[in-house]
């Protein structure tokens, strides 16, 4: 088990958690919090950055939605588990990219998690290394509107 | 919405009739994320000595939740067997999800 991190760090990244709206489909409307790890995060801000996710008005209904974008290390863990843990419900958790599907690259590595539903149970799971943002609003879309 | 570029690495299909199973992919890949199945059969013709080995695709397995796109597979393959596609709509519920086999992998389509 991990035995390093002490939350306070990811718990606070959680609470500010945003609300966009995705371009393509008005409809959708998300509380994203992006837990950036490592550069797949890159591709999340590209993802506003280019306009597929637009700032939005808070609403009191639609889910939260925690994106884990970037490697997930084991010391690294119970701050992704405190940012879980810090969403209100109804949540939703969307692993972005490799590392954080499988380890990806570092699948074999000793300090790597194997993939963030190893910590916490993952709604989608988003393959790239790294996805394009535009992956990100498919997966978001797929998740508020399953097919 | 801004356009994709035809040549943006979104994932690798397969043209499985190319494949020969030489397994090149498989020993290249970084990863380890290519699993490939085949068996042999022998292929007799008339006049031959003996009959030919010619190995049999039985299954091409991409593991998407490990693959780095890095293109070591598509480079490494002699028959042209795999190629980019800039398709990138193929999130999955659960992990096993990101298993693509050969039929999944067809369906990305040619380049």
């Amino acid at each position: 088990m991990p035995t390093r991190g002490t939350g306070d760090y990811a718990a606070g990244m959680a609470r500010e958690q945003r609300v966009y709206a995705v371009v393509s489909h008005p409809e959708v409307r998300v509380h994203v919090r992006d837990l950036g790890l490592a550069c797949c995060a890159v591709e999340f801000a590209s993802a506003i950055g280019r306009g597929l996710l637009v700032p939005a008005e808070p609403s009191t209904s639609g889910a939260a939605v925690l994106v884990v974008s970037g490697t997930v290390t084991d010391a690294l863990a119970p701050e992704v588990i405190a940012a879980w843990e810090a969403l209100p419900e109804p949540k939703a958790a969307v692993s972005f990219g490799a590392c954080s599907n499988s380890g990806g690259p570092y699948w074999d590595s000793y300090s790597v998690t194997k993939g963030v539903d190893r910590v916490i149970p993952v709604s989608t799971y988003v393959p790239g290394c790294p996805p394009r943002p535009e992956a990100l609003v498919d997966a978001l879309v797929a998740l508020v509107v399953p097919a | 919405m801004s356009e994709i570029p035809h040549q943006a690495r979104g994932a690798i299909a397969l043209d499985a009739a190319a494949c020969t199973s030489c397994m090149l992919c498989v020993k290249e890949c970084p990863d380890w994320c290519i699993h490939i199945e085949s068996h042999n059969e022998e292929v007799s013709e008339p006049g031959a000595r003996r009959p030919r080995s010619v190995a049999v695709l039985d299954s091409f397995t991409i593991d998407w939740g490990l693959c780095m796109y890095c293109g070591i597979c598509v480079e490494v393959c002699p028959f042209d067997a795999l190629h980019w596609v800039p398709e990138h709509d193929y999130p999955a519920p659960d992990a096993q999800g990101l298993r693509h086999g050969i039929a999944r992998l067809e369906e990305f389509g040619p380049s």
